[in-house]
């Protein structure tokens, strides 16, 4: 064996020694390079992962906000999956503005550089990125599917079979009406045991509440609060969820829609009644209001729960179902909830198939047990019992929990953004009357023909 | 430089153009690239289906009609001219107390530290001091019932006649110091053997105000005019967030709010948005100078 120039060289200098010396130093050196890669080869190479995740509402709870960033549940989810696959590393980063990283993702995505996952909300909030996410149908495992709910949330277009666009995640955030024990029993009531299911009930009761000098609900509708969070179930369960998708796209008119104004008509009349705070649609504190025992009754979510029964006591803290619509009504017993939250995966990210591993593990149910001791949420895993969480028969939470089961999709997740955009602000018109629900309805189909031109 | 145009054999007259061009140009450079550029992308942006990311595509006049046609624009505009209400009031209320702090009225250096304070707070806290102060169950309504005059208080900001009247209240209290101190600097620059000579001549304190002092500052009147119309179709926003976030529904939104509105609210019809700004533009311009023509033609008796 001999190389040309080496020999060259050699020749040149007339030393065969040194010929014989520098092929043994050449020899030897092959030798060494070979038996790196063959060790390297067996070793995984390094993959960083990087995450958006969401500062509120997610996975990093207002009480761990006050924490050094490693003692987040997030941070040390993180830390676990590092350690459970060697050579893994992951970096988080908090986006400041929740509505704003819709964006940013959206710009970073355009300019080739999005993180490998994000956390977005679901609905059309997440289906309006669709062009930098990877969809992840062929990655996700069949037991995920079958243990967590919320796959139509993250499916694209709301379809059975559409594309999955992303984890749902976090927790199922459910609506509610969240009640004072004290001052509801004060009108002599009992919805512990009677809750008002009819309308007629519920008018009832709040007028009961009303004779005895206290708000019976208190809201703020400057954002429409109770339609969101209340209205908006009276309105799918009339007119159907399909019916409004369509009022969306402008294959239906929002003027022929009798479930709207019939809703509309009667959050006016709560008004009118003064079953709601006459200040509702400029007030902003309505609910340290509620926290001082000033109302009755208040439209929430279940992640203020915690902080109700810290205000109240746990005693004193109920939650009801809002009551069903008379009628002809698609559905009854149910709420409004679902999962806000999502995961995706970018187009960007270099290994899909270690992005989604790392969704699947937040997931677990291991995990989920995990974020639970942290944060106290509804999971949404099925394989998770109230037992198992430790949540009592009778409490609050055990009753949103079994809620949780049977919930109806968020509305205003399923709007498009310029209805929603237009309903928002709006809607809170309806309350006192200075808009008429037929108004607001013909607003709200201008605005769906304006955007379809 | 003069060797360069000793050089080009510039005459002196071409020299001092050649001078006052390199003057101004690094200022104009600056100019033309924060002030001059993104107006003219807005006015272009207008035109277009701009989202802010992937759509711009050229849509013709059809931000502008849909901005005619929508009713909102038309309640923000009416808003933002209603709101105008503000600039005489401060004006007059200006004046007033500039004229009696340059009379150095007792306790005159600590009334022109307090009149100046709001202008140093944020506009933010300000918009929520106002929000919180004319609340239904705040002090305003309060201190109307303790005096026996319960029957007049209301939701200040649910309707929209009270809820501009409460903005105009805040904006008149936020921009009075600032008022103050530019006439109080404009009288400072008026001889004060002008004033002697008025007082030699037998003119009372009125007189001295009226036919010397207010004359003499039409200048800063013009300026001030000028600044506080702008100021006011343009710089509400964080008063307009604060307090009322532009409702109940558009009840008080104005120009500028809705640019933000339509431009970062849910839909980012950042097209629609350029589209209200380049509006803007064209009114204060019109705005401007219907007010510089009018001020002029006051102006004449010093010439």
């Amino acid at each position: 064996m001999s190389i040309p120039l080496v020999d060259d060289i050699l020749r040149n200098r007339g030393d065969e020694s040194m010929r014989k010396r520098v092929m043994l130093l050449l020899s030897l050196l092959m030798l060494v390079v070979l038996i790196l890669s063959v060790t390297s080869f067996g070793k995984a190479k390094d993959i960083k992962l990087t995450v958006w995740i969401n500062g509120r509402d997610s996975y990093i709870g207002p009480e761990e906000q006050k924490l050094p960033q490693d003692q987040w549940y997030i941070s040390q989810c993180f830390r676990r999956f590092e350690q459970a696959n060697p050579g893994v590393k992951i970096q988080m980063i908090v986006p400041p503005d929740q509505f704003e990283a819709h964006q940013q993702f959206k710009a970073a995505g355009l300019a080739g550089n999005a993180p490998d996952i994000a956390n977005l909300w679901t609905g059309q909030f997440t289906f309006a990125e669709k062009d930098v996410i990877r969809p992840i149908d062929d990655l996700v495992p069949k037991d995920d599917l079958n243990n967590i709910q919320g796959w139509d949330t993250v499916r694209l277009g709301f379809n059975p079979h559409g594309k999955i666009m992303g984890y749902p995640c976090g927790e199922v955030q459910m609506a509610f009406m969240l009640y004072n024990k004290k001052l509801v029993k004060a009108a002599g009531l009992d919805f512990e045991a009677n809750p008002p299911r009819t309308m007629k009930a519920f008018d009832e009761a709040l007028k009961q509440i009303k004779e005895t000098g206290v708000t019976p609900i208190i809201t703020d509708e400057s954002y429409p609060t109770f339609i969101i969070y209340q209205g908006v179930y009276w309105w799918m369960q009339l007119t159907g969820t399909k019916t409004i998708l369509k009022e969306c796209n402008g294959d239906a008119k929002f003027v022929n829609d009798k479930g709207l104004s019939t809703m509309l008509a009667y959050y006016n009349s709560l008004y009118k009644n003064g079953y709601i705070n006459p200040d509702a649609l400029t007030s902003s504190d309505s609910w340290n209001k509620f926290l001082q025992g000033k109302g009755a009754i208040t439209p929430q979510v279940t992640s203020v729960l915690s902080d109700a029964e810290k205000a109240l006591g746990s005693d004193n803290v109920g939650v009801i179902l809002p009551p069903d619509m008379d009628g002809n009504i698609l559905f009854k017993n149910r709420q409004v909830g679902g999962p806000g939250q999502s995961l995706v995966v970018s187009k960007d990210c270099k290994n899909p198939k270690m992005a989604v591993k790392l969704l699947s593990f937040i997931s677990s149910k291991s995990e989920v047990m995990k974020f639970q001791k942290i944060q106290a949420k509804v999971p949404l895993r099925r394989d998770v019992t109230t037992r198992e969480l430790g949540w009592k028969e009778g409490t609050a939470i055990f009753k949103i929990f079994n809620w949780s089961k049977n919930y109806v999709y968020w509305c205003d997740d399923q709007l498009s953004s310029d209805v929603v955009n237009i309903f928002d602000k709006i809607a809170p018109l309806t309350l006192t009357g200075k808009l008429t629900p037929q108004q607001l309805a013909k607003q709200l189909d201008d605005q769906v023909k304006e955007g379809k031109n | 430089m003069p060797a360069i145009a000793k050089r080009l054999n510039f005459d002196k007259g071409k020299r001092r153009l050649l001078h006052s061009w390199l003057s101004i140009i690094p200022v104009l450079i600056i100019l033309l690239a924060i002030r001059a550029y993104p107006i003219v992308v807005a006015f272009k942006m207008s035109f277009t289906n701009w989202d802010g990311l992937f759509q711009q595509n050229f849509i013709g006049f059809s931000n502008y009609i849909h901005l005619f046609k929508n009713i909102n624009f038309w309640i923000a505009l009416r808003n933002s001219l209603v709101l105008l209400i503000n600039v005489p009031i401060q004006l007059i209320l200006g004046i007033i107390i500039a004229v009696l702090l340059y009379e150095r009225v007792c306790g005159w250096k600590f009334f022109r530290a307090v009149f100046y304070v709001p202008q140093v707070i944020s506009a933010i806290i300000i918009g929520y001091l106002f929000k919180v102060f004319f609340g239904l169950s705040g002090p305003f309504n309060l201190i109307l019932s303790k005096i026996g005059l319960g029957l007049f208080s209301r939701e200040w900001f649910a309707d929209p006649a009270t809820a501009l009247g409460v903005i105009v209240v805040c904006l008149v209290w936020f921009n009075l110091g600032w008022q103050t101190i530019l006439f109080l600097g404009g009288m400072a620059s008026i001889s004060p053997s002008v004033l002697e000579a008025a007082e030699i001549d037998g003119a009372n304190f009125w007189q001295r105000t009226f036919k010397v002092v207010l004359p003499m500052l039409t200048n800063v009147l013009e300026y001030s005019i000028v600044l506080s119309c702008v100021w006011t179709f343009t710089q509400l926003f964080p008063f307009i967030y604060s307090m009322t976030k532009g409702g109940p529904g558009y009840d008080t939104s104005t120009l500028d709010y809705l640019i933000y509105d339509k431009a970062f609210v849910y839909g980012n019809r950042l097209g629609e948005a350029c589209a209200i700004a380049v509006i803007l533009l064209v009114v204060i311009g019109i705005m401007t100078v219907i007010e510089i023509k009018f001020l002029n033609k006051s102006n004449d008796w010093g010439e």
